[in-house]
């Protein structure tokens, strides 16, 4: 998966996972993922989609110091690679 | 005025915790009996909502038995307080065990005593949950989240007063999802009950009729994979309790998030239904589950 697959599937897991409707065609790797609409809750879902879209388990600890979708999408590129 | 109001709650609230310290636990179990035989007559709403939600669970249709187990439950709630303010005196790490027992599968009380694993605990508002998780912390942390009162110096007091052994309660708007998880990655139980109205939930039956229920504790179990069982501990005499779980909920995965969230709380729900059927009583049927 190149980091522009990535990238564009986690968006398109966004648009399904956020509660919020959102301009989803100005969201770029600089977006902070709390403006897309997820909260402590919904992010849950969140993690939970990102794990069923992408066929990966990881330990949702790690996602706590993510802030942007570029920092997300870098978190995936890398446990996609191992 | 506010002020004035809960300096005046407060005051109330600390001569009524004199009053039950200084009483034996029978003493003060009679006198909350009777305060809330007192309550069940003169507080009309709270008492139809109560009646009319034992009504609707079908537990009851006979007008008699539906009045004398909402009046039970409001007995059984005011020494649920009674119960829990002075189980310091009763619950130690060296005497728990002689006011608990356990009912709870070999699975899921090894679950329980290994200390590396996190366990996900649901309970509903039955029996007496303040215990159970008093009673559990004996056995592995336990982390609870709760709604702070709306009188600050009343909050103060009974955070200061409450016995927790190894039990914490977060506040709600401070359980945010990394404290959540490391929590559960620490080894702790995480307890939390599953009938609570939620704002924005997800229609799950109880009793046959849709209320809105939280999918957090469903959420946590499916992305990280931590057990989770349903559990309650009901009264069984003056300061003597039954703690009783399930096996580790197993829900087969579909993959899709609403279906796997609802399967497990379908099996929540039926679970706490079972257990109330055995308990009527014991229930807080004065809240309103339905809304």
């Amino acid at each position: 998966m190149t980091r522009q697959d990535i990238v564009n599937q986690l968006r398109e897991t966004m648009r399904t996972s956020s509660p919020d409707p959102i301009d989803w065609d100005i969201v770029t790797e600089e977006t902070t993922i709390g403006t897309l609409g997820f909260d402590s809750l919904s992010i849950l879902d969140l993690i939970y989609d990102v794990q069923q879209a992408f066929g990966i388990d990881f330990e949702a600890e790690e996602l706590v110091n993510i802030n942007t979708v570029g920092e997300l999408a870098d978190f995936l590129e890398e446990t996609l690679k191992a | 005025m506010k002020k004035l109001r809960h300096l005046v709650e407060y005051a109330a609230v600390r001569t009524f915790l004199m009053l039950v310290d200084a009483l034996s636990l029978r003493a003060a179990e009679l006198l909350a009996s009777g305060i809330a035989d007192i309550w069940f007559s003169a507080a009309s709403r709270r008492r139809g909502i109560t009646c009319d939600n034992v009504r609707r669970s079908g537990i009851a249709t006979d007008e008699m038995k539906v009045r004398r187990i909402a009046k039970a439950s409001f007995r059984h709630f005011a020494c649920l307080i009674i119960d829990s303010l002075k189980s310091d005196r009763y619950l130690t790490p060296e005497t728990w065990q002689e006011h608990i027992s356990l009912d709870v599968p070999p699975e899921t009380l090894a679950l329980l005593k290994q200390p590396d694993q996190g366990l996900i605990l649901i309970s509903g508002h039955l029996g007496n949950w303040e215990i159970a998780a008093q009673a559990l912390s004996f056995i592995k942390p336990v982390v609870g989240i709760t709604r702070d009162m709306n009188n600050p110096y009343t909050n103060a007091l009974m955070k200061k007063r409450k016995p927790r052994n190894a039990f914490t309660l977060t506040p709600k708007h401070s359980a945010n999802m990394g404290r959540l998880l490391k929590t559960l990655r620490s080894g702790n139980i995480l307890a939390l009950l599953t009938d609570q109205h939620a704002q924005h939930g997800m229609m799950v039956d109880f009793f046959g009729i849709s209320a809105s229920t939280h999918t957090s504790h469903a959420m946590l179990h499916l992305i990280t994979k931590t057990p989770m069982c349903f559990g309650y501990c009901v009264k069984t005499g003056p300061m003597q309790f039954m703690l009783k779980a399930s096996l580790p909920i197993t829900v087969p995965r579909t993959g899709k998030r609403d279906e796997d969230v609802r399967g497990i709380l379908e099996q929540l729900s039926r679970e706490l239904e079972t257990a109330i059927r055995a308990y009527p009583e014991q229930y807080l049927w004065a809240h309103r589950r339905w809304r």
